[in-house]
């Protein structure tokens, strides 16, 4: 009797501790609560780390090289017009459900993600003309998709589509990528655990992912993800502040990355809303080139990325970020801090220098307000920055700080501002994801919303350029129209590009393969290929 | 029976009234209808223009109203703009969170301000009176985000935050209280008769002090759920509070108006029931 209850105890001991050390468990925190599990509808950080980890792709973007590589598709191809693309499909793939994959599913996820009521941002992308989008389902494996105008970048707008079933019970819950959603604590955390139907393997032939579950909590405060990760509770933070990036630097530095100038950059403009209830010297000045590149050579941005951003951000050059290898134009460099120049711009357009005040030709003092968004200390800090560097050409700046949801009413709605200091996040690399930026009539055209004809020659010229490269298909002959959108926007400056923010994260050194880069999702893009130290996956 | 009644028609008119109030506030805050989804910068025209109308279908409140009053008479209270979720879905998973924060910071509030006030006022006990009363008094300078902070640096529970907020009011009201109590000539002429101190306390002191005191839980409860909210925020408890805190930043109209009629509810319900425990000669 006692043998026998001895065996059990081994065996029972034995399988405990082959679990314990057999599943891994990462963990990390999302900012606030997923709002979709619809890939479709994907508009925030949390829900697309969630699609990140849980959609698959037909092809994806290697965060790394910047390149294509085959999803769940092994081959494509985009017709010569720029309209149709055709998918082979890798074939017995299954969703996590165990529902087969299928071109069914791929023309079901373009007919959802293409139907206007949806309001889907990501259909949005391939939004490129008037008319109905087709899929002609070719063989089970084979899928062409046509649009009703060519569509710029037609590939690459793929890395965002998350496939979903067209049969399975689950809807947008069953499938693809390396991992499923297997619990929902609304408010508190998100379990994943690892697909047992995911398609790729190692090269050794083992199935990925590693990592066998995945721990998302919920953490909007981001001195608790700090502190969490420093206790071991969490194994990575993908983004963190310059601010925090030095403290850890001093106190755990090989848990601090520095991935370099990301493709997110700090930015101001000043308001040329023709109707905004602003004085109308005040519109002549904004309006001004003169004006703008005056401001832009008055503002240091060395100290500003030395200072605000403590040396992790760089002087920015314009639209593109020097992270975007391709669409870069490397010709452009940021504008120098000169105060003697800023002023004989200024001089050509009469504004006078006397007693350390500037004024217009009209004898206006140069006075004007920079609003941003509260809480935001690095935009505060600059703000302040750019209000002790203008004084210095006699310029006085008041500086605005308001609650985010009012600023956008002040720069969308009722443009009762004069300038704004902003950032933009890029998570696209091709220009085509900046169109609704850069057309003269679009809503986010920031400096003049929705142009009813472009108010300068410039614009109708940056109209033309950008229609230009999103209906040529030759990568090449696209890159040099949009070098020419960059240098006009760097000679006009309706944005006056200040920062490149450097792609700071944390990773806990008992994180393996990570590799952090400066595309979304800076740390995790590689997700199947991380993996857990094995004491680590004991103690969870 | 007439009492119960007249006291639940109040509180329904009065949470009413409370949800009406509270969407108008909603309404006419600062950039009300603005979503944050309008500077993506994928977004078509077309798409910005549908947020833009979606949100102006909320900008009529006597007909929101309307609306809203019906729906819930269906069991439905809209859906949450910025969580994308039902209302009554996020309530029903969130609230047990901060009831149950709100059960322990009382329960521990409570006990600590009775457990010192008794014996202040029984033993005459001045050095535990005054370092009782200077912890209370620090603790009612020291806001609630600080104890939040320092709950999460220590590690220990944010529930028990709710406890340091309500510990210093419960303990000064009920200390006045029972120290005023203690010295009444009925009181005293028991105590000189022998009467033990566990008697006088129960049948003279306590009948004495129990309207106010009874007062004071209903206070105490709107207190924990006003205290609620930066500790739910700042410890990232999944509660009501946080829940709040989201959907007025986000300015979200449904979420906003439940919560206010949900938290004017338990307030509401909170004092009556303390006002209904009381004896009716009390009252008078």
């Amino acid at each position: 009797m006692r043998r026998v209850l001895f065996t059990v105890l081994s065996l029972w001991l034995a399988f405990g501790s082959a679990r314990a050390q057999s599943a891994t468990q990462l963990r990390f925190c999302l900012r606030s609560e997923p709002k979709t599990f619809n890939p479709l509808l994907v508009e925030e950080d949390s829900s697309d780390t969630v699609r990140y980890l849980t959609g698959g792709v037909l092809v994806r973007l290697n965060r790394k090289t910047q390149k294509l590589e085959p999803g769940l598709a092994t081959d494509w191809k985009v017709s010569r017009d720029g309209r149709t693309i055709a998918f082979t499909l890798r074939p017995g793939l299954k969703f996590s459900d165990g529902t087969s994959f299928s071109a069914a599913d791929v023309a079901y996820t373009v007919q959802q993600m293409m139907e206007p009521s949806l309001h889907s941002p990501i259909g949005d992308t391939f939004r490129s003309g008037e008319g109905a989008t087709e899929s002609k389902i070719l063989a089970a494996d084979k899928v062409a998709i046509s649009f009703p105008a060519p569509v710029a970048g037609l590939d690459r707008l793929f890395d965002q589509v998350a496939i979903m079933s067209a049969s399975s019970a689950k809807k947008e819950m069953a499938v693809l990528g390396p991992y499923y959603v297997s619990e929902n604590h609304a408010g508190s955390y998100l379990m994943l655990e690892r697909n047992p139907n995911y398609w790729r393997q190692d090269a050794a032939g083992r199935p990925l992912p590693y990592i066998d579950s995945i721990r998302l909590d919920i953490q909007q405060n981001r001195d608790l993800e700090l502190l969490r990760l420093e206790r071991g509770e969490i194994d990575l933070v993908n983004s963190i502040d310059p601010e925090y990036y030095e403290k850890l630097v001093k106190e755990k530095p090989a848990l601090a990355h520095d991935a370099g100038p990301s493709l997110d950059s700090e930015h101001m403009w000043f308001n040329q809303v023709p109707t905004a209830a602003i004085s109308d010297y005040k519109k002549a000045w904004f309006q001004s080139a003169n004006f703008r590149r005056a401001v832009s050579e008055a503002i240091n941005r060395q100290d500003l990325a030395r200072i605000a951003f403590r040396g992790h951000a760089r002087p920015a050059v314009g639209i593109v970020s020097p992270a975007n290898q391709f669409w870069f134009n490397d010709k452009l460099r940021p504008h120098p801090f000169d105060q003697k120049s800023a002023l004989q711009r200024l001089q050509k357009d009469g504004f006078r220098l006397h007693d350390g005040v500037l004024r217009d030709v009209n004898g206006h003092v140069v006075e004007f307000s920079i609003i941003t968004n509260a809480g935001n200390r690095y935009r505060e800090r600059m703000a302040t920055m750019i209000q002790q560097d203008l004084a210095g050409v006699g310029m006085k700046v008041n500086v605005v700080t308001l609650d985010f949801p009012s600023l956008i009413e002040r720069i969308t709605r009722t443009f009762t501002y004069e300038a704004c200091l902003l950032g933009l996040v890029n998570t696209d690399l091709d220009p085509a994801s900046v169109m609704n930026v850069w057309l003269s009539s679009a809503e986010n055209h920031q400096w003049s919303p929705g142009e009813k004809k472009p108010a300068t020659a410039w614009e109708a010229e940056i109209d033309r350029l950008m229609r230009a490269q999103a209906s040529t298909l030759d990568d090449h002959r696209r890159k040099q129209y949009f070098d020419r959108v960059q240098e006009i926007a760097w000679e006009q400056e309706p944005f006056i590009y200040l920062v490149t923010k450097n792609a700071l994260s944390a990773i806990s050194t008992s994180l393996s393969n990570a590799q952090p880069v400066v595309l979304r999702p800076q740390v995790f893009w590689n997700v199947d290929e991380l993996k857990l130290a094995p004491e680590v996956a004991a103690t969870r | 029976m007439q009492r119960l009644l007249r006291h639940a028609a109040l509180i329904l008119v009065t949470v009413l009234l409370g949800g009406l109030l509270g969407a108008t506030l909603v309404r006419f805050s600062p950039a009300f209808g603005v979503d944050e989804a309008e500077l993506d910068p994928r977004r078509s025209s077309a798409s910005i223009e549908s947020i833009r109308r979606a949100k102006g279908e909320e900008r009529n409140i006597p007909a929101f109203y309307l609306h809203y009053l019906g729906r819930m008479a269906k069991g439905n209270l809209g859906t949450s703009r910025t969580l994308n979720r039902p209302v009554l879905e996020l309530v029903v998973t969130r609230l047990p969170e901060t009831v149950k924060s709100v059960i322990l910071g009382l329960l521990v509030g409570w006990g600590a301000g009775l457990l010192l006030a008794i014996p202040i006022a029984m033993f005459r006990s001045w050095a535990l009176d005054i370092a009782a009363s200077t912890l209370a008094a620090i603790l009612l300078c020291v806001p609630t985000a600080v104890f939040a902070l320092l709950f999460v640096v220590l590690r220990t529970p944010g529930r028990l935050v709710i406890a340091l907020i309500v510990f210093p009011k419960v303990f000064r009201y009920a200390r006045n209280l029972l120290v005023k109590s203690a010295l009444l000539p009925h009181v005293l002429t028991a105590r000189a008769k022998g009467l033990g101190n566990l008697r006088v306390f129960a049948r003279h002191i306590l009948p004495n002090v129990a309207p106010q005191l009874s007062s004071l839980a209903g206070v105490s409860v709107s207190l924990a759920f006003t205290a609620a909210i930066p500790v739910e925020v700042l410890c990232d408890l999944p509660g009501i509070g946080q829940l709040a805190w989201k959907a007025a930043l986000g300015r979200d109209l449904y979420l906003l108006v439940n919560l206010t009629m949900i938290i004017t509810l338990i307030t509401l319900m909170a004092n009556c029931a303390a006002d209904l425990a009381r004896p009716q000669g009390a009252r008078a």
